[in-house]
């Protein structure tokens, strides 16, 4: 249950919160300052971040669209 | 015109001591002025006395070393001036000299001024570059900046120049997971800078709404005047006021504009808008799999070395071998006793030393004269000794119970964790239930067993029937079974053979006749002939 709602908060992060998180959790496991169960999880949210991040990336429509003068 | 002349000479002579109004001597200059001067000129000056009034009108003067000009601008003219006049600026003026009857002077009627030397859009935009630095419009600290990843780009340009397709492309070959947004604008020409403010500022007033990252204000290249909307004041502050960032994109790489000073970053060209905007995708999926691999090889060192000190520990000598500290101490046990053994056989020996040698000692000194007082001191000798080694003995004896008790409270633990795992281990086993496991196999075996029977069975039954049917048609051809339906068999006992023809028998030979059930008749030949005859 846990999990799921945090894969939900990564779906709906944007392109950018995800990179600073992401950047963020590589350092924390790379300076070994946390237990290893730890490191598991954070490893596992970081691999969820790297797919959320790939398949915003992926998702090119590269369309223009027209937005006109809201007159009030 | 040649007759109103002629008609002024003519009034002139007829009336040569005649009074004239001033609207008259004004009307008068006013018509000798047009007929003498050319009717357009152009005349070059130094603005002063600047006066703007506020019904838009702008009304000067041009003066030289010598002299002074009154001048009149109407604001329908001024409108197209793009520079600010201002006292001490040379200027060619443009337009015609008139009275200005009322005024009781003539002047010039401009409509058009040019600064002298520079041109005039050169010289409005070091006006405006003046001014706008001066109130920190291109100060950096104003400068917002750029998102990193923006998603959701706004773009002002019109809807149909190159500009828009090139911004287009540009963004897409980078970062094709963009949204772009065009908000169509005019970009040259009258009112062109006040559109594209209010596309800025409506923009930015939507924004809750549109959620644009970015947005991108530009043109292609063109002459300066195409140009000119990018220079106006009022672009140049609805840009500085935009919450959403701004990127110019304007013109050529050697075109600078008043909205390229005051963007929060500028692109030189429409095409190179793309490379100011966005970050290159490849290159963040190149960091996202460096990211992706770093992570991976962080945590798998992570879990060897944690596997391997757990190794470690496994391989220690308490897991290997843990009986090892009670071996120790049973060891340390029996060389105690030892030692214990040892001290007191030496303690023995040392005291019945003694006793030998006061027994020498009084055989040597006449016993008998001193035998009174020997006894007592042997009696006191012999009760010390004794006092003594019972010392010995019960101290001796204190160290080693203590250590024993000692020695079996650590064996009594240790034997009591090795009996605690046994009986965690008899419970998991007893948990598990094995014969519980085994009874259930044991009825999925019969219920196979059973089915596994029917079947036999089944085909059993089949071969049976096929059987008894081959059995009952091998009957129907047996010989033996004609006997049933009243036919006999009749050998001749003599000859052993079949009697089948009338020649097989004699007269007086034996026959046997086999009937059905295995009965047998004998009987004997009397008479031979053919049947009918």
């Amino acid at each position: 249950m846990a999990k799921n709602e945090k894969k939900n908060d990564i779906g709906k992060m944007t392109f950018e919160e995800a990179i600073k998180e992401l950047t963020s959790i590589v350092g924390k496991i790379e300076q070994g300052q946390i237990p290893l169960q730890d490191s598991l999880e954070q490893y596992e949210k970081g691999m969820v971040l790297i797919k959320h991040c790939r398949g915003i990336l992926q998702k090119a429509e590269k369309r223009i669209e027209k937005i006109v003068e809201e007159k009030n | 015109m040649i007759g109103r002349f002629g008609r002024i000479i003519t009034f002139e002579m007829q009336n040569k001591t005649r009074i004239y109004t001033v609207s008259q001597v004004n009307v008068l200059i006013k018509v000798a002025l047009e007929e003498s001067l050319p009717p357009r000129l152009i005349v070059r000056g130094q603005i002063s006395d600047w006066k703007h009034h506020t019904s838009g009108h702008c009304y000067f003067s041009l003066k030289d070393e010598n002299g002074i000009l009154p001048c009149v601008m109407w604001a329908s003219r001024f409108k197209s001036v793009k520079f600010s006049p201002g006292d001490g600026i040379a200027v060619l003026a443009t337009g015609h000299i008139d009275v200005y009857t009322v005024g009781g002077k003539y002047q010039l009627y401009v409509d058009k001024l040019e600064p002298e030397g520079i041109g005039a859009l050169q010289l409005a935009f070091e006006q405006m570059y003046k001014q706008l630095k001066a109130e920190g419009l291109f100060e950096e600290k104003y400068k917002k900046p750029l998102p990193k990843y923006p998603m959701r780009i706004g773009i002002l340009t019109s809807e149909s120049g190159a500009a828009v397709h090139d911004i287009r492309d540009s963004i897409f070959n980078r970062w094709p997971c963009a949204k772009l947004f065009l908000y169509p604008v005019p970009v040259q020409g009258e009112g062109a800078a006040d559109e594209i403010a209010a596309g800025l500022r409506d923009i930015n007033r939507r924004n809750e709404e549109l959620k644009l990252d970015i947005l991108i204000v530009g043109r292609g290249g063109g002459s300066p005047e195409d140009l000119w909307a990018f220079n106006e004041e009022v672009l140049a502050r609805a840009i500085f006021d935009s919450k959403i960032p701004v990127i110019s994109a304007v013109g050529h790489e050697v075109d600078t504009t008043m909205a390229d000073l005051v963007a929060d970053a500028r692109a030189s060209t429409p095409t190179k808008a793309g490379v100011t905007a966005v970050p290159d995708m490849q290159e963040i999926l190149g960091q996202l799999t460096y990211f992706e691999k770093r992570l991976d090889s962080t945590v798998r060192t992570e879990l060897r070395l944690c596997r391997e000190s757990l190794q470690t520990l496994l391989a220690s000598s308490v897991f290997r071998n843990p009986l090892l500290p009670v071996r120790d101490r049973e060891q340390q046990l029996d060389d105690l006793r030892t030692a214990i053994t040892d001290s007191i056989r030496g303690l023995l020996a040392q005291a019945l030393r003694k006793v030998n040698g006061s027994h020498e000692k009084v055989s040597k000194i006449e016993p008998y004269r001193l035998l009174r007082g020997n006894i007592v001191s042997l009696q006191t000798l012999e009760h010390r000794v004794e006092l003594a080694m019972q010392s010995i003995l019960n101290k001796a004896n204190k160290s080693f119970t203590d250590k024993a008790a000692s020695l079996k409270d650590a064996i009594a633990g240790l034997l009591a964790d090795v009996r605690k795992q046994l009986q965690f281990n008899r419970e998991e086993i007893a948990r598990i239930r094995p014969e519980g496991v085994l009874r259930k196999k044991t009825v999925e075996l019969s219920a196979i067993d059973g089915k596994a029977n029917a079947g036999v069975k089944a085909v059993i039954n089949k071969l049976q029937i096929q059987l008894t049917a081959q059995e009952n048609r091998l009957v129907v051809l047996n010989p033996r079974s004609v006997l049933q339906r009243g036919y006999s068999i009749t050998t001749n006992k003599k000859t052993g053979r079949l009697v089948r023809k009338l020649e097989d028998v004699q007269i007086g030979d034996l026959l046997t006749t086999e009937l059905a059930e295995e009965k047998l008749v004998e009987s004997k030949v009397t008479k031979k002939q053919n049947r009918g005859k």
